[in-house]
């Protein structure tokens, strides 16, 4: 009976966006608008060093001097920078100790979210269940980290950001924009100003990470942006995978979120990182709403033989504009990008990866499925580069976009740039909607037209789904389904 | 302000550059810093056409000028047109072509530009209901010539439209097609073909919009640069709302045979209808070290296996040409290239 109940929740489930809920909870707030206070305010809060401040301030000084890029497919009003809270976060005594201490209201936020906070319900499960450490982060500062003595006996550090800039110095000064350089883009150059908190980890050489960690970020504030940072590094020999899940209430006015992402992984390393966002998307009818999603992710595949595996679903936000990329800088360095993105209502999505072929023999493959529904417009944008010292260069490239509905756009953008003679680039594309054959072999089986379309997009998206943790594929499998609901007939 | 306006006002400024998304593989800002003074009127003889000799009728504009072409309805020509450039200076010529219902045109078109020369042509092909049209362009320039052709092509229903775009390069060269894709059982292929060495430049870029349901469009560019060339392959096929059952496909295959020599590509869908079936497929490589090993293996020497898998990689272009005396001068023209 145990399907029959799923089932039951899993259309009930169906009826809306599930996590737009907002949690009450009193906040500290900078005050409104964006100028160099505001930046000196954030630093104050987190108690930072003085050249953390000078980082943050010259970004600011950049950022103001840099417009913003337009060249994207996707159109909305012009944001208004100084109509903004830059820092919310809840409010606490001194910051708590250890989970009792932490606001029950907010424990109960990330119960309805499904994520589990206390160590001991994550170990309540079956013997040898997937266990992994979460960070929390609500609005602009990080909640609580669990499992953190666990990780720091195998020598992983697992922190927020604010404390790693607190306590390790020397591998934040030494990493953070080195591959995404404070002024690469306009968001980018906004976060590096005004980032507020995020996750920060590091992987001793050789060192497995015993468990999965997660990031989930979590808006709540109202007319708030969120601009977190990650830092991860994986040394010699070491591997992690990492996790990154989001939501945010629903809301009519539109929330920026501009995030910074950055990876390293040494000679041998391995990263796996998988996202799923889910963002609120807009109201599908008016488009009133909604996240906007302008992320900016690199690896940088600094060692030799080092991998950095990029998996994402996308089904959230108003307006999702990223590129989770590779630089592959190690000889026989490989970078993957696993991508399902999916629009509906009046989404827009343009996203896609870049693989930057550096080192002789690095590997790249990218497989993306995009999905565009209702009144969508959803892009895949990408690029494929191989310098004149990439010998021996591979790449894959698949990417398939499938229509449901007449009045959806998808559109595929692939660029390759080959400089040299031993560079092997292959790229293909199709863009089809649903074949009436299957679904009425589908529904001739007896299911229902909805049905049979969820089937046929789960068989679509197939390739992606098995590269996702388990636990997070059996998510974003279902995540999908809501994704889509609505979309057919 | 447009290239043709940014050439006849020496206006080296409003050039388009690697700033411009369309051009970003060919930037002319970046490289002309000054515009040439207006190419000098010709008066001297010149060559016969590589084509000539296959036409029914031939007109040919030399440093600059306009031709407007007309078919009647229902009759059938083979026409040569050479757009050449005369000594150093910069100038634009421009052709407009008339295609009557029912009507069959072979449009047998030559590039020939002088080193020193900045030049555009710009021309307009309308094909009328149940026309034909096959245009095989022959872009053969000097090395330091910049060399542009931008074609817009208006297909009718039911209209036949099929293109074959030969270029050996020059400092830069581009050879652009935009086609108004009217779907009602209209048929379009366009391919293409660049065979680069030295320091040569070819850009491939086209873009077909459909607008109505039904159309059918293929599309097959290949590409072979050596030394310290570069090809640029960009096409796009914009599917617009309500052009149902649309069946395109692209396909663009580079072969790079030294270490210094670049291909860039984008190829681009861009759809707003949902029963569709669009598909692109892009390759760069090098030689098949497989293929090589097999031929040298029964006895072929190196450089001979080489040249007879490059010309088997190239052939497919050339074998699809429907005019039977074209084809035969373009194969013989592409065997001259590759054996260089």
């Amino acid at each position: 009976m145990a399907a029959v109940k799923q089932t039951v929740e899993h259309v009930a489930a169906l009826e809306k966006y599930q996590h737009g809920f907002v949690t009450e909870i009193e906040q500290d707030f900078a005050p409104k608008g964006l100028n160099a206070d505001i930046v000196r305010f954030i630093s104050a809060k987190k108690d930072e060093p003085e050249w953390m401040l000078q980082w943050r301030l010259e970004a600011f000084e950049r950022w103001q001097a840099m417009e913003e890029p337009a060249w994207a497919k996707v159109s909305f009003p012009r944001i208004d920078y100084q109509d903004s809270y830059y820092y919310a976060a809840p409010k606490t005594k001194e910051g708590p100790k250890s989970l009792d201490e932490v606001d029950p209201d907010l424990l109960e936020t990330y119960k309805k979210l499904g994520i589990p906070l206390k160590e001991q319900e994550v170990l309540a499960g079956v013997e040898g269940a997937p266990r992994y450490a979460v960070d929390a982060v609500f609005d602009s500062v990080s909640v609580v980290t669990t499992f953190k003595k666990e990780l720091a006996q195998a020598g992983v550090i697992f922190c927020s950001m604010s404390e790693a800039i607190r306590e390790h110095p020397e591998l934040v000064r030494k990493y953070l924009g080195s591959v995404v350089p404070v002024s690469d883009n306009y968001f980018a150059c906004l976060n590096s100003a005004v980032f507020s908190d995020g996750s920060f980890v590091y992987v001793p050489p050789g060192v497995r990470c015993p468990m999965e960690l997660s990031t989930y970020f979590r808006i709540n504030a109202e007319n708030s942006g969120q601009f977190e940072r990650t830092l991860i590094i994986a040394d010699k020999g070491a591997y992690v995978s990492y996790l990154e899940g989001c939501t945010a209430p629903m809301r009519d006015e539109n929330q920026l979120h501009a995030a910074v992402v950055e990876l390293f992984a040494l000679d041998d390393a391995e990263i796996k990182y998988s996202t799923v966002q889910n963002w609120y998307p807009g109201d599908p009818e008016t488009g009133k709403g909604g996240i906007y999603n302008f992320v900016t992710k690199r690896a940088d595949c600094r060692g030799d033989r080092s991998k950095v595996s990029w998996t994402q679903v996308e089904t959230g936000s108003a307006i999702t504009w990223k590129y989770p990329s590779c630089v592959l800088r190690g000889n026989e360095s490989s970078g993957e990008f696993y991508s399902i993105a999916i629009t509906n209502g009046r989404q827009q999505a343009d996203t896609g990866t870049k693989m930057i072929h550096l080192g002789a023999n690095t590997r790249s493959r990218i497989i993306s499925k995009g999905i565009s529904a209702g009144k969508s417009s959803n892009t895949y944008r990408g690029l494929v580069s191989a310098h004149p010292k990439a010998k021996g260069a591979r790449n894959f490239t698949q990417c398939d976009s499938l229509l449901i509905g007449k009045q959806c756009a998808a559109h595929t953008v692939p660029y390759i740039e080959a400089r040299n003679g031993q560079a092997k680039f292959e790229h293909e594309a199709t863009t089809t909607r649903l074949s009436e054959d299957q679904l009425f072999y589908v529904m001739q089986r007896g299911l229902s037209q909805e049905e049979a379309v969820q089937l046929l997009v789960n068989g679509f998206v197939k390739d992606v789904l098995q590269e996702l943790p388990m636990e997070f594929a059996v998510e974003a499998q279902k995540l999908v389904a809501i994704s889509l609901e609505g979309s057919v007939g | 302000m447009n290239l043709v306006a940014a050439i006849a006002e020496r206006n080296a400024a409003e050039l388009p550059g690697k700033r411009d998304e369309d051009w970003r593989w060919t930037d002319l800002r970046g490289l002309v810093r000054e515009a040439p003074a207006p190419s000098a009127p010709f008066a001297g003889d010149l060559p016969a056409g590589r084509f000539d000799a296959l036409a029914d009728a031939r007109k040919v504009l030399v440093n600059g000028g306009e031709a407007v072409i007309e078919i009647p309805k229902g009759a059938s020509a083979v026409l040569a047109l050479r757009l050449v450039g005369r000594g150093p200076g910069s100038h634009v010529a421009s052709a407009a072509i008339r295609v009557g219902a029912n009507a069959r045109l072979t449009l047998l078109e030559t590039y020939e530009r002088d080193g020193g020369t900045l030049a555009d042509a710009t021309l307009t092909i309308a094909v009328a209901e149940g026309a034909a049209v096959e245009r095989i362009v022959l872009a053969e320039d000097h090395e330091d010539a910049v060399s542009i052709s931008q074609a817009e092509v208006t297909l009718s229903p039911a209209a036949r439209f099929a293109q074959t775009v030969l270029a050996s390069g020059a400092r830069r060269q581009r050879l652009e097609t935009r086609v108004l894709h009217p779907g009602g059982k209209a048929e379009l292929r366009l391919d293409g073909l660049y065979l680069l060495g030295d320091k040569r430049h070819s850009d491939q870029t086209t873009v077909v919009t459909h607008a109505g349901a039904e159309g059918l469009t293929v599309q097959l560019t290949k590409g072979v640069v050596r030394d310290q060339a570069r090809g640029v392959f960009q096409g796009r096929i914009v599917v617009e709302e309500g052009a149902d059952r649309t069946d395109a496909k692209m396909g663009h295959h580079g072969l790079i045979l030294s270490d210094r020599a670049e291909i860039d590509a984008k190829p681009e869908l861009e759809i707003y209808a949902d029963d569709v079936a669009c598909a692109h497929g892009n390759t760069v490589g090098a030689l098949d070290d497989e293929a090589l090993f097999y031929a040298r293996q029964r006895g072929i020497p190196e450089d001979e296996a080489r040249a007879l898998l490059t010309e088997a990689f190239v052939g497919e272009v050339v074998d699809r040409i429907d005019h039977e005396g074209a084809r035969e001068v373009v194969r013989a023209w592409v065997a001259d290239r590759l054996r260089a």
